[in-house]
């Protein structure tokens, strides 16, 4: 009897911890979304999203946000997925720098790697020099302040996010399935397309889920790489909150974005628990 | 007796797909150390419109290197108190998070309660939202409640983004200890509060570690929760650089990112000598 | 012809050599297994064969084709992973057709192929199973149909049995043997578990530090093991330490301490050579300590035909009774590491006690004799 209360009563241990971010996250996130819902008379209303949607511009802000997050994915599983099986088959060495060579710019934090892409990316920064003194371009190209920047600058944060994901399920591959796969006769397209690929979709799903949730929501890049001229959502909503005191506006922009980025987790999640039911490991001995 | 043939190159493992492999990740590595390398040599430079220090790569000119940037740094009393706050705060969340994180941690793993998993869930759920959205919602609670007073609400709203990975992190590292162990401690005659102390605290220290250090970084660098919890007089150190550079871009933002760098890698050495590399790879 | 031939295989790794100079030829149709402990090279030299691994030296040339160059999916070889290796993200039947969608047969080819394979194994309800229901049995049942559905010329199997327990694996070896000899399949066979070696194999290869020491029928390896090597490897046996006294046209005589003893003379061997004496443990009778006078030698012919027997003195140290024999452990001076055991059957007239001194008796032409001699040993 004593046993099982204790057992029970082991559950309260978590109640500061619940408690706390009850209080403190789904508290205000609910009053965000009942601010989103009420009007200026204060009556229920659906008015700040109509408005909201009813305004050509903010079509182009949500076209933009959405845009340069697909880019950025795609981006980013290009460049991760190479990266990721190019560190798995290499020795331990180069794997543990490379992991550190992905790890410091993230400890490192936003700000700082944004500030640096605003000197990079200059018309005599880096960047440039180098495509003039490669020859691909003849003149120093505009590249602060456009997407191409943007989507630059986002890459270089991001990446890591889409590779390491990927390199823990791509290091677990058992790498006798692909020797199977050889020994029936699969020529290595044919081993790699229909065996490898969709072992390493779970990691793949993971790091555009993450990737392309945390490009949707980014501020500071776009703040210092594009500027106030070309807007994306979590802009206009610093905006709203920051300067324009806009509250209704705001919290609907704030819900829409929260909505988007629930929406992107939500679905990988999915997908993610579909390819676990169709992929069980098999429970073998060796 | 059959002639010994030479040694025979790989024929299988194709030589230029290696070669790939090796410029790949080369160039992947310069691609993500080089801006850091570039914020480092701008702030020894001398001009103050954000140039590299000297052209030649290959014979710098030390003598055009500037420490005046760092000097600047210094003097600035405001730098120093936003420093000191940042500071404060990301000690005192991490702190506050580590201990409820492990509470938290240890209630899931032990307790048998149902809904275990939705709780988890629940706990980790912060990190999937955007911070810009925490950050306005906590704005509009606290200005609701009335509370002004910046270092608190700085420290709430960095609790709530620091102790969900901490949770994760110390309840994965929970689900491998072997409570068995516990069991026998309290044969060899240590009390079970006694017990917990002497074998789970230093089984589990890596994942207190890695998780504290990676919070407290986090808490350092974080943006979208802490512009809108600071005010125009008490700023975290990431609000402050972006309102310089706003405002009067000079070299000293090199100079403070450089110092900021270093505090990474140096917090990323501690972890790596009081954990090894190889339990970091796994956070 | 021979369908696999090995010329002078050799594999290094960087801190040594894991196969040296090996041949090997194996006909079409056998089944040959590649027997010896961890570490010998077995495993190696499969994935050579397949094509997994490269050779540094030598050829290997199926069907009078030199293959060694061919990349893995061009040889037509079937390979039988030790894990099972199941594509996880695919069903049974899936698995089954990778390898004909491989060749690109149409789909009622394949269906066709698929279901023969499943019959086959005695699976054909398990089609649209997830693999990672299965048990062990059942895996190891579709890594076998799955390499046979491509018809290869030949089938490797990397000891597929030893995850599964004793009796199921019992069950399996033989089931396994009808089913490769049904395909008329060619099957390289590797194990670490010499009685199933023994049980299936139709020529066994004894390896032992990357070369094979002994190539032959099941029942030669066992009776007439060519090294002490195969002799430990292969069965228990009785082993004593010596050296040859004096050598005749037909026989030997070695000096086991302070008794001696007959072989057959072998050739490469000297007076005053050390050498190892084994004699398996079933050719050996244990008697009570007789007069010479005494001694029936009519009662022997069973296991002398010839009536040359020797005879050797020893005491009795353990009795250990297994159900269908007792096993006799014998202390003597002259016993060398291996202790000396000899078996008992159940219906021995004769059950000696321990302390008690025994004479045990066995064939000459039974004994094996082995070259201790470092420099005899390598030539």
């Amino acid at each position: 009897m004593k046993y099982k209360k204790i057992k029970r009563s082991i559950a309260w241990l978590a109640l500061p911890g619940v408690g706390f971010l009850s209080l403190v996250f789904v508290v205000p996130l609910l009053a965000l979304l009942a601010t989103s819902l009420i009007g200026p008379d204060n009556h229920f209303t659906l008015s700040g999203y109509v408005s909201f949607f009813s305004d050509k511009f903010n079509f182009g802000v949500l076209s933009n946000t959405l845009k340069i997050a697909t880019w950025v994915t795609l981006i980013c599983l290009l460049i991760g997925y190479c990266v990721a099986f190019a560190m798995a088959s290499a020795s331990p060495l180069i794997q543990a720098i490379m992991f550190l060579i992905f790890i410091i710019p993230l400890s490192v934090g936003v700000v700082v790697k944004a500030f640096a892409w605003t000197i990079l990316l200059r018309s005599n920064g880096l960047v440039n020099r180098i495509l003039i003194s490669m020859g691909i371009a003849d003149e120093p190209l505009k590249l602060l302040f456009t997407e191409s920047g943007l989507i630059i600058g986002a890459v270089h944060v991001f990446l890591p996010f889409m590779v390491l994901p990927i390199f823990a399920v791509v290091r677990q591959l058992d790498h006798r399935l692909a020797e199977a796969a050889s020994t029936l006769g699969a020529n290595p397209v044919r081993t790699f397309v229909k065996i490898t690929l969709p072992l390493t979709l779970p990691g793949v799903v993971a790091g555009c889920s993450f990737v392309f949730s945390m490009t949707l929501s980014m501020y500071v890049i776009p703040s210092l790489l594009i500027g106030d001229r070309y807007q994306t959502l979590p802009g206009l909503i610093a905006r709203a909150y920051l300067f324009m005191r806009d509250r209704q506006n705001g919290s609907v922009m704030a819900v829409l974005l929260l909505s988007m980025a629930i929406a992107a987790v939500v679905l990988s999640a999915l997908i993610t628990r579909q390819l676990q039911r169709s992929q069980k490991t098999l429970a073998s001995s060796v | 007796m059959n002639p010994v043939k030479p040694l025979r190159s790989s024929g299988f493992h194709l030589k230029p797909l290696k070669l790939l492999q090796f410029f790949l990740l080369l160039g992947v590595a310069i691609f993500m150390l080089t801006p850091l390398i570039v914020v480092l040599l701008v702030s020894f430079s001398q001009s103050a419109v954000f140039n590299l220090p000297s052209a030649n790569w290959f014979d710098p000119d030390f003598s055009q290197w500037s420490l005046k940037w760092y000097r600047s740094m210094l003097n600035r009393k405001e730098l120093m108190s936003t420093f000191s706050l940042s500071i404060f705060v990301a000690v005192t969340a991490t702190l506050v998070s580590l201990v409820l994180g492990t509470l938290c941690a240890y209630a899931l793993d032990r307790g048998t309660f149902k809904g275990r998993d939705a709780l988890l869930a629940f706990l980790v759920s912060p990190l999937m939202m955007p911070g810009l959205v925490l950050g306005v919602a906590m704005l509009q609670a606290f200005r609701a409640i009335g509370l002004y007073e910046v270092s608190i609400a700085l420290i709430i709203g960095h609790i709530v983004i620091t102790l969900p990975y901490i949770t994760r992190t110390v309840h994965a590292s929970l689900n491998l200890f072997d409570m068995g162990l516990i069991e026998a401690a309290q044969t060899l005659g240590t009390a079970k509060y006694q017990a917990i102390l002497k074998v789970m605290v230093p089984a589990l220290s890596p994942a207190f570690l890695t998780s504290g250090l990676f919070s407290f970084l986090a808490s350092m660098d974080n943006y979208p929760i802490s512009i809108f919890l600071t005010t125009a007089r008490e700023k975290t150190l990431p609000v402050e650089i972006l309102k310089l550079l706003e405002e009067s871009p000079d070299p000293t933002i090199a100079a403070i990112s450089t110092c900021l760098i270093f505090l990474s890698i140096l917090t990323l050495y501690i972890a790596q000598r009081l954990v090894g590399l190889k339990r970091l790879v796994q956070f | 012809m021979s369908t696999l031939v090995l010329r002078n295989v050799g594999k290094r790794y960087s801190t040594h050599q894991v196969i040296d100079g090996l041949n090997l030829e194996i006909h079409s149709g056998e089944f040959v297994s590649l027997l010896g402990p961890s570490g010998c090279g077995k495993t190696t030299l499969l994935r050579i064969i397949a094509g997994l691994t490269q050779c540094d030296d030598g050829e290997v040339l199926l069907d009078g084709n030199d293959i060694t160059d061919l990349a893995p999916h061009k040889r037509g070889v079937g390979v039988v992973f030790q894990n099972y290796a199941l594509f996880p993200h695919l069903n049974v039947y899936e698995n089954i057709a990778f390898g004909l969608k491989a060749k690109r047969l149409d789909a009622e080819a394949i269906d066709a192929e698929v279901k023969q394979a499943l019959l086959s194994v005695q699976m054909s309800q398990f089609s649209d199973r997830s693999v990672a229901g299965l048990s062990g049995g059942q895996q190891q049942r579709i890594a076998v149909a799955r390499a046979l559905a491509t018809k290869p010329k030949l089938i490797l199997l990397d000891e597929p049995l030893s995850a599964l327990d004793r009796k199921l694996r019992e069950a399996m070896q033989i089931e396994l043997k009808h089913l490769l000899r049904d395909a008329g399949m060619t099957a390289v066979f590797v194990t670490h578990d010499q009685e199933e070696a023994l049980v299936m194999s139709d020529r066994i290869a004894v390896m032992n530090k990357g070369i094979i020491e002994q190539l032959d029928l099941p029942e030669r390896v066992y009776a007439r093991p060519k090294t002490a090597f195969v002799l430990n490897f292969v069965g228990l046996s009785a082993q004593w330490h010596g050296s040859i006294c004096s050598q005749g046209l037909d026989l030997m005589t070695i000096k086991l301490g302070e008794a001696s003893i007959d072989c057959p003379t072998q050739v490469g061997m000297s007076v005053g050579s050390p050498v190892l004496i084994g004699v398996r443990p079933e050719r050996i009778r244990v008697q009570a300590v007789m007069d010479e006078l005494e001694s029936p030698i009519d009662s022997l012919v069973d296991i002398a035909p010839d009536r040359k027997i020797n005879k050797i003195r020893m005491t009795v140290r353990e009795l250990v009774f297994r159900g269908s024999n007792t096993l006799c452990y014998l202390d003597s001076a002259l016993a060398g590491e291996v202790p000396i055991i000899v078996e008992l059957s159940a219906n021995t007239t004769y059950t000696p006690q321990v302390g008690e001194g025994v004479d045990l008796v066995w064939a000459v032409r039974d004994t094996l004799i082995f070259s201790l001699d470092p420099v005899a040993c390598n030539s």
